[in-house]
């Protein structure tokens, strides 16, 4: 009895180790090998010269292309704190403006299903054309935004994509508000929110802002876990943007742009390198996912503990 | 039972689905080609296409990349030139190897993908230098030999000895990439600026500065790409500028004197010309200077003549850089793999040989516009000839730059391009009013020594 019941486990595990198999298969070849030769080439002598067979650099000297980077590589740092940035508006900008979007968009109304959609329609747009699109809109020439500049301070006529500081603001300002597709998945969860909530909320007197802020934003934390996860991790990965405005002028290198030059604009094809700093991206991106959930737990923690909701 | 049975072709299928997914298309390559039209059609691809099948029934395929994918309303002169493959073309549809001209958008990607992952598609024509890794693999053909024995030195022009790597010719250019400066008379008069003020580079401050001092819009020069060309130039008017410019860029040459002299002169000119006049790509203020007619001088290439609109060609002249300076770069081009068949070799260095003709030469003259590499075109006689006031201007620009006291390679060409992207990136910040030029050339010097180490 119990070596046939041990022989059906056997076959269920089979089948689910079948079924998984496709999968798993899948996420070796597509994800986990690039991931795995990214991290192994990172220890390896790997540019034009042995372009065929990287070379391991042998213990000693393992962390050469690292030490390249840290100590040498003049826009690394730079771009580390730029990508970092980037992440932590996402969350900190992005996130809100999306949730604070949504809400309105939540409330029902004649127009708000066709601004819902018009709302929509710059998330059709390629990053590529937004650039070009921002490129001209920051044109000291016939750009709208030193006239602008100009209300302020009189007889501003700088570049603004050239000037440190300012530009990395313009740049920001060219994809932080387009928040269709996060909207649109924060809409969503507030729509699922039980109407039975919402009145049982209406009776114990919370309403508006009340019962957003009580209510529908507790109830909808695992999707603004989601999307600040998502908003942070492209935040992070930022490349057009530089691409297309700038080329990493006035110190807006990013992380993705600065493997580029190592890997394609440098005629040394220096993969090695390139991919010591992918490296770190993945590490660093992997760390900005737990610090993100770290947080969202916390928050949850304290407000269990205050006899909130999880 | 049933449920267990349904269980497993669902797995098998989908075991099924995901290996069709991963097989490769072992279908024979080309066999839905067509090969190229005899009456020199278009047989352009779109860009991004698949990779195009490697024969023709019986027949091998010769496939040549090359960027000129614009539409003739865009760029006529491209049409010039898919018009001159399709002629290759056509002429041998009949050989062993059918020859396939691809246009494309990115064939610089293309090569530097294929490169390392180690192989060089048949045939490109290269729009930045053949890549190290390209060489290191020994991936490419070595054309040296090949002009040298049929006597096409003299075809070639600059590509012998610029393009000579170590001995060995990796790529022919069919034009050069002649670099001078344009003026606008109407705005130079205006400015009270004789075109002789312009032969130095103090005169041409000075001119740049009476300029900004009319006050109707008008302004000096297009800074940023514009800017690194000066720079160029700048260092090309000294002994010890072109010895730097000359080699491989080293910290000694990042240190030197002429660097730091071309660098801090021209980032000066850039902040005082402002950095509401700095692009990435002068492209994008090219109308400013053939159709409106604000910008005073336009550091470009001689191809600008074909840009001049006709109200304006009366009053834009070409000249060469303050110093007698031009610029006159073979740059990459056509750059034929390494490990082909003999046939598809023998069409290969046909078609160079083609491109570098005396005919093709005043095609690309007259048609694209632009300085071929063949040395034995009488470009005067040919501009007089076709009566085109702009390819007269062209043919005056040509000479000039032929003609200049120093004529020198871009260093584009040589420091490659993340050193460029750094010393440009450092001018355009320099554009900006108030920028420490000082520290902001100590800063690039430890950048270019990072980036070479």
């Amino acid at each position: 009895m119990k070596k046939k019941k041990n022989r059906l486990g056997i076959k269920r595990q089979l089948f689910i180790l079948a079924f998984l198999a496709p999968t798993i298969i899948a996420f070796c070849m597509f994800y986990l090998y690039p991931i795995i030769t990214v991290l192994a080439t990172s220890f390896c002598k790997w540019d034009y010269t042995n372009i065929q067979a990287p070379q391991f650099f042998g213990f000693a000297n393992l962390f050469e292309n690292y030490k390249y980077i840290f100590d040498t590589y003049p826009y690394f740092w730079e771009a580390l704190g730029n990508s970092l940035s980037w992440a932590l508006l996402g969350v900190v900008l992005q996130i809100p403006v999306a949730t604070l979007i949504a809400l309105a968009f939540s409330r029902k109304g004649r127009s708000v299903k066709i601004i819902r959609n018009i709302f929509i329609i710059p998330n059709m747009i390629s990053s590529a054309a937004l650039g070009m699109i921002f490129l001209q809109l920051y044109n000291p020439s016939y750009g709208i935004v030193n006239p602008v500049i100009r209300i302020f301070k009189e007889g501003f006529t700088d570049n603004i994509l050239l000037l440190k500081g300012p530009a990395f603001w313009a740049m920001t300002f060219s994809y932080i508000f387009f928040t269709g597709t996060t909207t649109l998945m924060i809409l969503g969860n507030i729509m699922a929110v039980p109407e039975e909530i919402k009145e049982a909320a209406k009776l114990d007197g919370a309403s508006g802002w009340k019962a957003d802020l009580y209510i529908t934003i507790p109830m909808i934390k695992d999707t603004l876990r989601t999307v600040s996860i998502l908003s942070a991790t492209s935040g992070f990965l930022l490349y057009n943007e530089v691409f297309f405005l700038t080329k990493g002028a006035a110190g807006t290198y990013s992380i993705s742009y600065v493997i580029r030059e190592l890997a394609i604009t440098s005629p040394r094809a220096q993969f090695g390198r390139a991919n010591s700093v992918a490296s770190i991206q993945i590490l660093v991106g992997m760390a900005i996912i737990f610090a993100i959930n770290l947080g969202y737990g916390a928050v949850g923690r304290r407000r269990l503990k205050k006899g909130g909701s999880l | 039972m049933k449920k267990k049975l349904i269980s497993m072709l669902l797995a098998a299928a989908l075991g099924v689905t995901l290996l069709a997914g991963c097989g490769g298309d072992d279908k024979k390559d080309g066999q839905d080609t067509p090969p190229a039209t005899e009456d020199g059609g278009d047989t352009q691809e779109p860009a991004d296409v698949e990779e195009p099948p490697a024969e023709t029934g019986d027949q091998e395929v010769l496939e040549f990349y090359h960027g000129y994918y614009h539409d003739e309303s865009e760029w006529p002169a491209a049409k010039v030139m898919r018009d001159l493959y399709d002629e290759f073309a056509a002429q041998h549809a009949d050989g062993p190897v059918v020859f396939k001209p691809i246009a494309v958008e990115n064939r610089d990607d293309i090569v530097s993908t294929e490169v390392a992952g180690g192989s060089f598609p048949d045939m490109v024509d290269c729009g930045v230098a053949v890549p190290l890794a390209a060489i290191s693999q020994n991936l490419v053909y070595d054309m040296k030999p090949f002009i040298d024995e049929n006597g096409l030195q003299a075809a070639v022009g600059l590509n012998y000895t610029q393009n000579d790597v170590d001995g060995k010719i990796y790529s022919v250019h069919d034009q050069m990439e002649s670099r001078g400066m344009w003026y606008n008379s109407k705005i130079l008069e205006a400015a009270g600026v004789k075109p002789e003020d312009l032969n130095t580079w103090d005169g041409f401050a000075q001119a740049m500065e009476k300029v900004r001092g009319i006050g109707d819009g008008s302004y000096g020069y297009a800074a940023g790409q514009g800017s690194f060309i000066m720079m160029n130039a700048y260092m090309a008017s000294t002994e010890e500028g072109r010895a730097v410019m000359e080699a491989d860029l080293t910290p000694e040459s990042i240190e030197s004197e002429a660097f730091a002299n071309a660098f801090k002169t021209i980032a000066k000119l850039d902040q005082e010309n402002g950095s509401d006049h700095t692009v990435d790509d002068l492209g994008l203020v090219m109308d400013d200077f053939n159709k409106a007619g604000t910008m005073a001088v336009l550091p470009n290439g001689v191809w600008n003549a074909s840009g001049i609109d006709e109200g304006l060609v009366d009053v834009i002249e070409p000249m060469i850089f303050p110093g007698n300076v031009s610029l006159s770069s073979a740059g990459a081009g056509l750059t034929i793999a390494n490990n082909m068949s003999e046939a598809k070799t023998e069409l290969a260095l046909e078609f160079v040989r083609y491109m570098t003709s005396k005919e093709v030469a005043e095609k690309i003259f007259t048609g694209v516009q632009a300085n071929p590499c063949n040395t034995e075109v009488d470009l005067n006689a040919l501009a007089e000839s076709s009566g085109n006031p702009a390819t007269i201007k062209l043919a005056k620009a040509c000479t000039m730059v032929n003609e200049a006291g120093t004529i020198c390679e871009s260093v584009a060409f040589i420091w490659g391009s993340d050193v460029t992207a750094a010393i440009q990136n450092a001018l355009k910040e320099c554009a900006v009013s108030g920028a420490d030029i000082d520290a902001r050339f100590e800063q690039l010097k430890q950048e270019l020594t990072a980036i070479i180490g």
